[in-house]
């Protein structure tokens, strides 16, 4: 993991004292409560439904124990509510796509003390809302999967470091998405990114990245397209500031809705594209201070040393698994992955359960993963993409015990990749932009399908649920894609087919395809039903959910959604 | 940073009885529109100086080859979260080397003075419910501590400079 120098541990405290001085002044009336919206936000300070939400920053997914057990801390005594009508509520953090942690019930009074606790671990909210670039986002096992090309985690910390409080980009047209990848298979989803970068290898052996543009999802779902096929990696921070600087100066800020650079890209298309690499071409030949963005070889080995396998840690013989327990065996086929390290695995501990919310984590809970973390994962997490935990340093030969040790602590439900492995945003439970909710959705899915077998059976499906338009919960990258949509005060969903976020599974970059009208609440499920039957009757052997669908098309899970129809049945 | 006060400031508009002169005479502390500089800049005396306001949507790159007859460039804020101005100014100090001074007005505010600084601004007309104290408060707080990137007062990032 990265470990902090003395200068960033003085700068997020030097945030966090900023951010004392904001609230402050607010709260002495002397900051409006819009001009101070804007700086709570890049700080990670919503107002929503209930209480304001506050988004931790988790760069790029890792995590360490210590950190983990401090965001239980401040679950567990500030994420309270002590009086009114939600008077019990709290204590909990969500994960979220990207990465990052959500709490949903501290006072705003509080805000301050809580950025100080996160700046004592090494953590912040910086820049995880609000019109600027947002936290970078990358492969949950990155570092070490087997089918790693570079480890993408020293590129995403200079990134971090070079868009921190970047003051030319801190008010820009919209909010602005970075993902990199640096394995063969994308788990990143970085064709769904304002900027996707692939690393990659030229003939030369020399490093450098792929870079796409425009992606996202919203109201209008773009996949990204590639604007430059090799980037050396010395330059990417000009080449960045150059796309950034474009879409600042040319992305339309007359229409929130059109404010995103996917609108600029699709607009302009190719001049877009010209008018970014011209401007990359007159940093680098006219700007003095061009050449000082270019990384130098010993700024990458200094923070490339953060990232070195943990002390220890080397390839072991692969050891021999009892896997009599039936278990066992699928937990070892589902939750349990490759490792670039022989004799080592990464295992996800899921965070999918019944009853329970994708992605939501309690104090206690927190706390049990940060053990598990430190007896079986030499102390470190990451949280996926799947809003997920993953232990990146388990060495075979535990596995059986970190199986019985996760499976006591309801980590061990061996679904990932499957149904109930959706995604999940917290929806009109929480979230003031929400238009339905998705929770109980979510729930009522998770109750249908809890049998393994089946479960086994129906083989990978991403099931994605979004409350809005916002699509936090990427519905429009599920092979099954969930909508909340509000018709007359009412709470909808709208059905997509065959949505992609790029993996080999899902095949190329796609948003899914709305199926008719919307469902009523007491319909989706039974909608949702309809569709995995048809899956069941018409796949061919061994054929996919997303192949059956890419096959069939449409109108055979069509026909069978339209017809568990009640209230939206046509007379 | 310095503080202006736009009534006392010296730089005044060209204004005649009905309104903005479209073509006004060459005289010292003239504040011209974009639309009046490029009405009169072929025939303005090379000595005296001028001011200009540039909106936020043109390319200030326009400016390049006039750059050593102005002395000031004011760049607005329509919205004090409409970030272009920020960008043009980078671009003045950066890449085009200008030396006079650039100066933001419009919707600022206290928060924003890091970021203008930073970017090249070395003037401000505060909005006038603003403090100027608390704007030299938030100006300071990150002084003792620096920043990750380059700017246009310390174009080194933080990597070169600790590396030095």
């Amino acid at each position: 993991m990265y470990q902090y120098t003395d200068f960033d541990r003085r700068f997020v405290r030097a945030r966090a004292a900023q951010y004392r001085d904001q609230l402050e002044r607010h709260l002495r009336g002397e900051l409006g409560t819009d001009e101070f919206r804007a700086l709570r936000l890049q700080n990670g300070w919503y107002i929503q439904r209930h209480a304001p939400m506050l988004r931790v920053a988790v760069p790029y997914g890792e995590l360490s124990s210590r950190q983990l057990r401090q965001l239980a801390r401040i679950a567990r005594d500030y994420d309270v509510v002590s009086d009114g009508p939600f008077k019990g509520q709290g204590g909990y953090g969500h994960f979220t796509t990207r990465q990052n942690l959500q709490y949903n019930w501290i006072p705003l009074e509080k805000s301050a003390e809580v950025m100080e606790l996160l700046a004592d671990v090494d953590m912040h909210g910086i820049q995880t809302s609000g019109n600027c670039i947002r936290n970078i986002t990358s492969d949950a096992f990155a570092g070490i999967a087997p089918d790693e090309i570079i480890d993408p985690r020293p590129y995403c910390e200079i990134l971090r470091q070079w868009s921190t409080l970047h003051p030319e980009f801190a008010h820009l047209p919209r909010k602005f998405k970075i993902a990199v990848s640096g394995a063969a298979e994308d788990r990143a989803a970085i064709g769904w990114h304002d900027i996707g970068l692939q690393l990659k290898k030229n003939a030369a052996g020399e490093v450098g990245f792929q870079v796409f543009v425009g992606g996202g999802m919203g109201r209008t779902p773009i996949p990204g397209v590639e604007i430059n096929a090799f980037v050396p990696w010395q330059q990417i921070l000009v080449y960045i500031e150059a796309i950034v600087r474009c879409y600042n100066l040319a992305g339309r800020r007359d229409n929130l809705y059109k404010a995103r650079i996917k609108i600029l890209v699709k607009a302009e298309g190719q001049k877009f594209f010209d008018a970014v690499n011209a401007e990359f071409a007159r940093i680098l030949a006219d700007d003095p201070a061009g050449h000082e963005q270019i990384i130098p070889q010993a700024e990458l080995d200094r923070v490339k040393a953060s990232f070195v396998d943990p002390a220890g840690v080397s390839a072991l013989p692969e050891a021999a698994l009892d896997t009599r327990d039936p278990a066992f065996g699928r937990w070892l086929q589902r939750n349990v992955h490759g490792h670039r390290l022989a004799g080592y695995r990464a295992v996800t501990l899921s965070l999918k359960r019944v009853g329970i919310p994708p992605g939501d984590t309690t104090a206690d809970v927190m706390d049990t993963a940060a053990a598990l973390a430190d007896q079986f994962s030499r102390g470190e997490l990451r949280v996926s993409h799947r809003q997920n935990l993953v232990l990146p340093w388990v060495k075979a030969s535990d596995l059986p015990e970190l199986f019985q040790a996760a499976r006591a602590a309801g980590f061990a439900t061996a679904n990932a990749g499957l149904l109930t492995d959706q995604i999940a945003c917290p929806g009109g439970d929480y979230c003031a932009l929400a238009n339905a909710r998705s929770l109980p959705l979510a729930a009522e899915i998770a109750e249908r399908y809890q049998d393994a077998d089946e479960l086994e059976d129906l083989g990978e499906i991403d099931l994605h649920i979004s409350g809005c338009i916002n699509s936090c919960g990427h519905h429009h990258s599920g092979h099954i894609g969930i909508l909340g949509v509000d018709k007359d005060g009412a709470e909808w969903y709208q059905l997509t087919l065959g949505g992609s976020d790029g993996s080999t599974l899902s095949g190329t970059t796609t948003p899914g395809k709305v199926i008719g009208p919307s469902f009523a609440a007491d319909e989706i499920a039974d909608a949702i039903d309809a569709v995995i039957e048809t899956y069941k009757r018409e796949r061919q052997a061994g054929e996919r959910f997303i192949d059956a669908v890419k096959r069939l098309g449409l109108d055979p899970f069509k026909t069978a959604a339209n017809a568990v129809r009640t209230s939206t049945a046509k007379a | 940073m310095k503080f202006i006060n736009a009534t006392t400031c010296p730089w005044k508009h060209a204004i005649g009885e009905d309104g903005p002169k479209p073509d006004p005479d060459p005289a010292p502390y003239r504040l011209l529109s974009l639309e009046q500089w490029h009405a009169v800049r072929a025939h303005w005396a090379h000595d005296v100086k001028v001011a200009i306001e540039f909106p936020n949507d043109a390319d200030i790159g326009q400016l390049a080859p006039d750059l050593h007859r102005i002395a000031l460039i004011v760049l607005d804020f329509p919205k004090w979260t409409d970030g272009r101005a920020y960008s043009q100014a980078h671009l003045l100090r950066i890449r085009h080397k200008f030396t006079g001074a650039i100066r933001a007005r419009g919707e600022v505010l206290v928060d924003m003075m890091q970021l203008l600084a930073r970017t090249g601004f070395d003037e401000v007309v505060l909005r006038g419910d603003q403090s100027q104290a608390a704007a030299q408060k938030a100006l300071d707080l990150f002084a003792p501590v620096g920043f990750y990137q380059g700017d246009v007062a310390e174009t080194r990032p933080w990597f070169l400079r600790s590396a030095a």
